[in-house]
C-alpha cells in the first residue's frame, strides 16, 4: 500500500493523464446528475411541497393540473370517503408576469396558485390581491413588497414573503389566496375560467393510505395519488428520470473501462517489478491492493477536482438559463458510483497480477 | 501495416479495451444527439413545420402558444400593418386524447387554424407526408411520431372529458408540440372541443396569429413592422418562434457542455493509450530502428493503429446506437441522424489521431545506438 | 545444522507433449556460513537451481531442506511467507524499485511480509550503514553508481536476517574492476555475519572469492 501511494507521490506525472480522464467523465456524472435533479426539482417542487397524503384530479387529467376539475358534488364526495380528515382545493395558471423596473417585453414566468391548505413552508393563506413567491423569482428581480402585473389583464399581485423549492413546469411559483387565483384566471385565460369552488384538484390530509381508497369510492371519478406518486406522475418525470439514468449508467461504464484499460497497461509495464516484489515474499493481494489504491486515490483526487469544478459552473451559470442544481448528495454518489467502478476496473488486472512469476526474478539481466 | 496488425492481435484484451471505452463514448455522444435533435424537434415542431412564415404572439405569451392571448384589439393591430399580407387565427390547447384503438391515454396538443374549403391556411401543417387537411367538421390531421399509437390515418380520437371525437385524415412528418401527440384541426373544431371539455368557458380568443407577408415584403420586414405597432405584440419569423421557445436555448447549453466534455475524453483515452503502449514497447521499437525500420514507418504504423482503433471504436458505437435510434424515449421518437454521426466519426477520428501525434513524436525521439546499451526512450 | 541441503532433486518442465529436464538428481548440501560458487553455461540449470533453493519453485521430486527446515512439498502461500522469513535475493539487474528510495528499497522487505515498521526502519538505517550508504540513505536508485545500487540489493537481501542468501549472476553488469569489488564486498559482509550464500555465475574469476565451486551442465551437478 505505502509503496503504491510512495509511487502516486514520486511519479504524479505517469497518472495525470488518467487523472485527467476521470475529472472529465467525474465533471460529465456531477453535471448530468446536476442536470437531472435541476430538471426534476424544477417541475415537481410545487407539487412535492403538498401538506397531505393524497392528491386528487378529475378522472381524465392524466394527473395535469390544468384540465383537471373538481365541481363541489365531487369534493364533497371525496371529503366523505373513509380516513379523509381534510380536503383543500387547489388551482394554478400560468402567466407572464411584469416585473417592475424591468424592460416591457422582459417578462418573468410565473405559476399563480391558489390554495385552501397552506404547502411547506407557506405560512398561511394570504390575503387578496397578495401572495408569497418562490425564491427562484429573485433571479428575475422580484422582490419583497414588489406588486407584480400578471398576464395580458395586469391583475396586481403583491409579494408578501419568499418560500423555497416550490417550482412549477420550470416556472416560479406564487401562492395565492382561492380567491386571488379564480380572479386572476377569469381575467387573463377565458378559456380556462372556473366557476365559483370549483377547484383543479385536492390535497387531502387523512390516514398514510387514504389515496388509495379514494377511487373507488367516487366510482372512478377521480384519479388520486400520493404525493411522491403524484410527483412521478407529472408527464416526463419518469421519462427524464430513466433516460438520465441510462446516460450517467453507460458514463460509468466507460469509467470502469479507462480505469480497466490504464491499469492494465501500467501493470504490464510493471511485470518484472512484481516479479520482483513476489520473489521478496510480496503476496499477490498486497501488490493487487497497492493497485487498486492507487486507482481509488486517483478518483478521489479526480472527484475532488470535478466537484469544486461543477460547484463553480453552478455559480457561474447565472440562474434562470440551464436548471442545474449541485447538491453535495449528487456529488457524494457520483464519488461512490465513479469509486465502485475504480475498483471493479482494477479487477481486469488481477489475472494478470496473479499470473506473475516470483521466479521471473531470477535469471533475467536488464 | 503488418506490424501494426500483428501487434493489435497480440494484445487483443488491451485493444479490446480501448475500443469498447471508444465505442461507449461514440454511443453515448450519437443518443444524446438524437436525444437533444428528437427533443427539440417534438418540442416545437409544430411551429416549425407549420405554414404560417410569421406568428405574432402577445408579449403575455412568452413564446408559448397556449400561453399567449390575442385580443381583438391587437387582432385589428396586426391586420392594419402595414405589409402584412394575409392573417390567420391560430389556437392551441392541451386535452387528454383516447385513441379508441388504444387503452391508454394521451397529452394531446390540439392546434387549430382558419382551414379554408380545401383544408388550406396560415397554421396548417407545412407538407403532409400521408393523407389530406382536414375538409370536413372533427377531422384533424396528426403528427407522424404517433401514428402507431392510434394517431394514424383511419384512426379515431376521443377527446376528454366531452368526449368529442377526431377522425385522423392526414400525418405530418415532424410536427409535434411539447413532446407529444399533436392533431391540427379547422377553429371551428377546436372551439367546440373546448366547449366539450369546458362548458364554462367562453369563447377563447386567438392563442397567436399566423401572418404571410404582401407581396414584394420579406418575412423580417413584417415582423419589424408588427413589433413597432405595439409593446404587446411578439411577432417572429416561424424558424425564431421555434428556436425562441422557452427552454429550447437550455437544451441547447446544456448539451453543448456535455458534448464538449464528452468530446475531450476521446482524444483523452486514445492518447494515453498510445502513448503508454509506446512508452511499452520502447525497446522493441529501438530495436526495429537499428535492423534498419525507418522512423516514419514505425509511426505510420502508429497511426495506422490509431485509425483501425478509432474506426472499430466508431463502427462499434455506430452499431449500438443503431438499435437505440430507432426507439421511443416516452412520447420522444429518436431518429438515427446521419449528419451527427459523420460529424462525428470525422472530429472524433480527427482528435484521436492528433492526440496520438504525442505517441509519434516519442517514436520520432529513438536513437537506435541506444539498442546497444539496452536504453529505449522509456528509461 | 546446515545452510542447505538437497537431496536427489529433480525438476522437470513440461514442453509441448515432452518433459525438459532441467535439474535431474541434484543433491547439494551448504555448510554454516560456507559462499557457494555455482558455474555453469547458460541453460544448465542454475537458475532452477536457484529458484528452488529459494523457495521460488517447487521441485518435481526430492528434498530441500533451508535453515532446518523442509520446504519440498510446501504450497504457494507456505512458500511465500518462507521467502519472507528464511532467505535473500540478490538479483541479476539489481531490480531496484526505482520510485523508491535506497532506505525504502530496504523497508519494502517489511512491507510486503511481517510489517513491524518502526525496528524494520532501524534496521534499515543500520544495514545502509554498514554497508557504507549512510549518506545515500534518501537517494532514488537513478542517483546511485552501479556499485551503490548493488550494495542496496544486498541491504534488501539481509533486510530479514535470512539463513540463506542467494546471488544471481550479482556481477554480470559491472566492469572487471567493479566487480572485483563487489565480491570483496559480498564476501566480507556474508563472513561477518556468518550467513551462507550461493553465488550464481558464468565467470570463473568469481570463484576464487568463494569457499566451494560447484559445476552444473544440463542439470547435473559435479564438485
Amino acid at each position: 500500500m505505502k509503496i503504491a501511494l510512495l509511487e502516486l507521490r514520486r511519479r504524479p506525472g505517469r497518472f495525470l493523464m488518467a487523472a485527467v480522464i476521470m475529472t472529465l467523465i467525474a465533471i460529465l456524472l456531477m453535471f448530468l446528475g446536476g442536470l437531472l435533479d435541476g430538471l426534476i426539482k424544477s417541475s415537481t417542487g410545487a407539487i412535492r411541497a403538498q401538506d397531505g397524503q393524497a392528491l386528487v384530479y378529475s378522472q381524465t387529467s392524466e394527473a395535469s393540473l390544468l384540465r383537471s376539475r373538481i365541481e363541489p358534488a365531487l369534493r364533497a364526495a371525496v371529503e366523505d370517503v373513509d380516513g379523509v380528515e381534510r380536503a383543500g382545493g387547489l388551482g394554478v395558471v400560468q402567466l407572464g408576469a411584469r416585473v417592475p423596473g424591468k424592460g416591457p417585453r422582459d417578462l418573468a414566468g410565473v405559476a399563480l396558485f391558489g390554495f385552501e391548505i397552506p404547502p411547506k413552508g407557506v405560512p398561511d393563506v394570504p390575503p387578496r390581491g397578495t401572495a408569497y413567491a418562490d425564491e427562484t423569482l429573485k433571479s428575475d428581480g422580484v422582490e419583497q413588497d414588489m406588486t407584480l402585473l400578471l398576464g395580458p389583464a395586469r391583475s396586481p399581485i403583491q409579494i408578501v414573503g419568499f418560500v423555497s423549492d416550490t417550482s412549477f413546469s420550470g416556472q416560479g411559483s406564487l401562492w395565492a389566496s382561492p380567491e386571488t387565483w379564480r380572479q386572476v384566471l377569469g381575467a387573463n385565460r377565458p378559456d380556462a375560467r372556473l366557476a365559483e369552488n370549483v377547484f383543479q384538484a385536492l390535497v387531502v390530509q387523512g390516514d398514510e393510505d387514504v389515496a388509495s381508497r379514494i377511487d373507488p369510492a367516487t366510482d372512478g371519478r377521480t384519479d388520486s395519488y400520493t404525493i411522491e406518486g403524484a410527483v412521478n406522475a407529472i408527464p416526463g418525470v419518469e421519462s427524464q428520470r430513466n433516460t438520465f439514468n441510462q446516460i450517467l449508467g453507460v458514463t460509468i461504464a466507460i469509467a470502469l473501462v479507462v480505469i480497466a484499460l490504464f491499469f492494465a497497461l501500467i501493470t504490464v509495464e510493471r511485470t518484472a517489478l512484481y516479479g520482483v516484489l513476489k520473489a521478496l515474499g510480496g503476496r499477490s493481494r498486497t501488490i493487487f491492493a497497492g493497485l487498486v489504491t492507487q486507482a481509488v486515490v486517483v478518483t478521489l483526487i479526480a472527484a475532488a477536482i470535478a466537484g469544486s469544478a461543477v460547484l463553480v459552473l453552478d455559480a457561474v451559470i447565472p440562474a434562470g438559463s440551464i436548471p442545474l442544481d449541485i447538491s453535495l448528495g449528487r456529488i457524494a454518489i457520483s464519488v461512490v458510483l465513479l469509486l465502485a467502478a475504480a475498483v471493479v476496473g482494477c479487477g481486469f488486472s488481477l489475472r494478470r497480477v496473479l499470473r506473475v512469476d516470483p521466479a521471473s526474478a531470477i535469471g533475467r539481466g536488464s | 501495416m503488418f506490424l501494426a496488425l500483428r501487434e493489435i492481435g497480440r494484445a487483443k484484451a488491451r485493444f479490446g479495451l480501448l475500443v469498447s471505452a471508444i465505442a461507449l463514448l461514440v454511443f453515448l455522444i450519437l443518443f444524446q444527439q438524437s436525444l437533444q435533435n428528437g427533443l427539440l424537434t417534438s418540442f416545437t415542431g409544430a411551429v416549425k413545420n407549420q405554414s404560417a412564415p410569421v406568428l405574432v404572439y402577445s408579449v403575455d405569451g412568452q413564446r408559448v402558444l397556449q400561453a399567449s392571448v390575442i385580443t381583438p384589439d391587437l387582432e385589428q393591430r396586426v391586420r392594419s400593418t402595414e405589409g402584412v399580407g394575409e392573417v390567420g387565427a391560430i389556437r392551441q390547447g392541451t386535452f387528454t386524447g383516447a385513441p379508441l384503438t388504444e387503452s391508454e391515454n394521451f397529452d394531446t396538443s390540439v392546434i387549430g387554424y382558419d382551414a379554408g374549403a380545401d383544408g388550406e391556411g396560415l397554421g396548417a401543417p407545412a407538407s403532409l407526408s400521408e393523407g389530406r387537411l382536414p375538409t370536413r367538421a372533427f377531422e384533424g390531421v396528426a403528427s407522424a411520431a404517433d401514428a402507431r399509437n392510434g394517431y394514424g390515418v383511419g384512426d379515431v380520437v376521443r377527446i376528454v372529458p366531452g368526449d368529442a371525437e377526431i377522425s385522423i385524415v392526414g400525418i405530418a412528418q415532424e410536427a409535434q408540440l411539447n413532446v407529444g401527440p399533436t392533431i391540427f384541426v379547422s377553429n371551428e373544431t377546436y372551439l367546440e372541443l373546448v366547449a366539450a371539455v369546458n362548458p364554462d368557458a367562453g369563447v377563447p380568443p386567438p392563442n397567436v396569429l399566423g401572418v404571410a407577408p404582401a407581396v414584394g415584403v420579406t418575412d423580417a420586414q413584417v415582423v419589424e413592422a408588427i413589433n413597432g405597432q405595439s409593446l404587446e405584440l411578439d411577432a417572429l419569423t416561424r424558424s425564431d418562434a421555434a428556436a425562441k421557445t422557452p427552454g429550447v436555448a437550455q437544451v441547447q447549453q446544456s448539451f453543448a457542455i456535455i458534448f464538449l466534455l464528452y468530446a475531450l475524453v476521446v482524444p483523452c483515452v486514445t492518447g494515453l493509450f498510445f502513448l503508454i503502449v509506446t512508452f511499452q514497447k520502447a525497446g522493441a521499437l529501438t530495436l526495429l530502428r537499428a535492423i534498419g525500420a525507418s522512423a516514419r514507418s514505425l509511426v505510420w504504423s502508429l497511426l495506422l493503429q490509431a485509425v483501425i482503433i478509432l474506426g472499430a471504436g466508431l463502427a462499434l458505437g455506430i452499431l449500438l446506437y443503431l438499435p437505440v435510434s430507432q426507439t421511443r424515449l416516452g412520447g420522444l421518437e429518436l431518429q438515427f441522424e446521419e449528419g451527427a454521426v459523420i460529424g462525428w466519426s470525422i472530429a472524433l477520428l480527427a482528435l484521436g489521431l492528433v492526440s496520438s501525434l504525442f505517441a509519434a513524436r516519442r517514436v520520432l525521439k529513438i536513437d537506435p545506438m541506444e539498442a546497444t546499451t539496452g536504453r529505449g526512450v522509456g528509461q | 545444522m546446515n545452510a542447505l541441503e538437497l537431496t536427489d532433486v529433480r525438476k522437470v518442465y513440461p514442453v509441448g507433449d515432452s518433459e525438459v529436464v532441467a535439474l535431474d538428481h541434484a543433491s547439494l548440501t551448504l555448510g554454516q556460513n560456507e559462499i557457494l560458487a555455482l558455474v555453469g553455461p547458460s541453460g544448465s540449470g542454475k537458475t532452477t537451481l536457484l529458484s528452488i533453493a529459494g523457495g521460488i519453485l517447487s521441485p518435481s521430486s526430492g528434498k530441500v531442506v533451508v535453515g532446518g527446515e523442509d520446504i519440498s512439498d510446501y504450497s504457494n502461500g507456505q512458500l511465500t511467507r518462507f521467502r519472507q522469513e528464511k532467505v535473500g535475493f540478490v538479483f541479476q539487474s539489481v531490480n531496484l524499485v526505482p520510485f523508491l528510495t535506497a532506505a525504502e528499497n530496504l523497508f519494502v522487505v517489511d512491507e510486503l511480509g511481517p510489517r513491524t515498521g518502526k525496528p524494520a526502519r532501524a534496521t534499515a538505517g543500520k544495514l545502509l550503514d554498514e554497508l557504507g550508504l549512510a549518506e545515500r540513505t534518501k537517494n532514488l536508485p537513478s542517483q546511485l553508481s552501479g556499485g551503490e545500487r548493488q550494495r542496496v540489493a544486498i541491504g534488501r537481501a539481509l533486510m530479514n536476517d535470512p539463513d540463506l542468501v542467494l546471488f544471481d549472476e550479482p556481477t554480470s553488469a559491472l566492469d572487471t574492476g567493479l566487480g572485483a569489488q563487489v565480491m570483496e564486498l559480498i564476501r566480507s559482509e556474508m563472513k561477518q555475519r556468518g550467513i551462507s550464500a550461493i553465488v550464481v555465475t558464468h565467470d570463473p574469476r568469481i570463484t576464487e572469492y568463494c569457499d566451494r565451486t560447484v559445476q552444473i551442465v544440463d542439470g547435473e551437478l559435479s564438485a
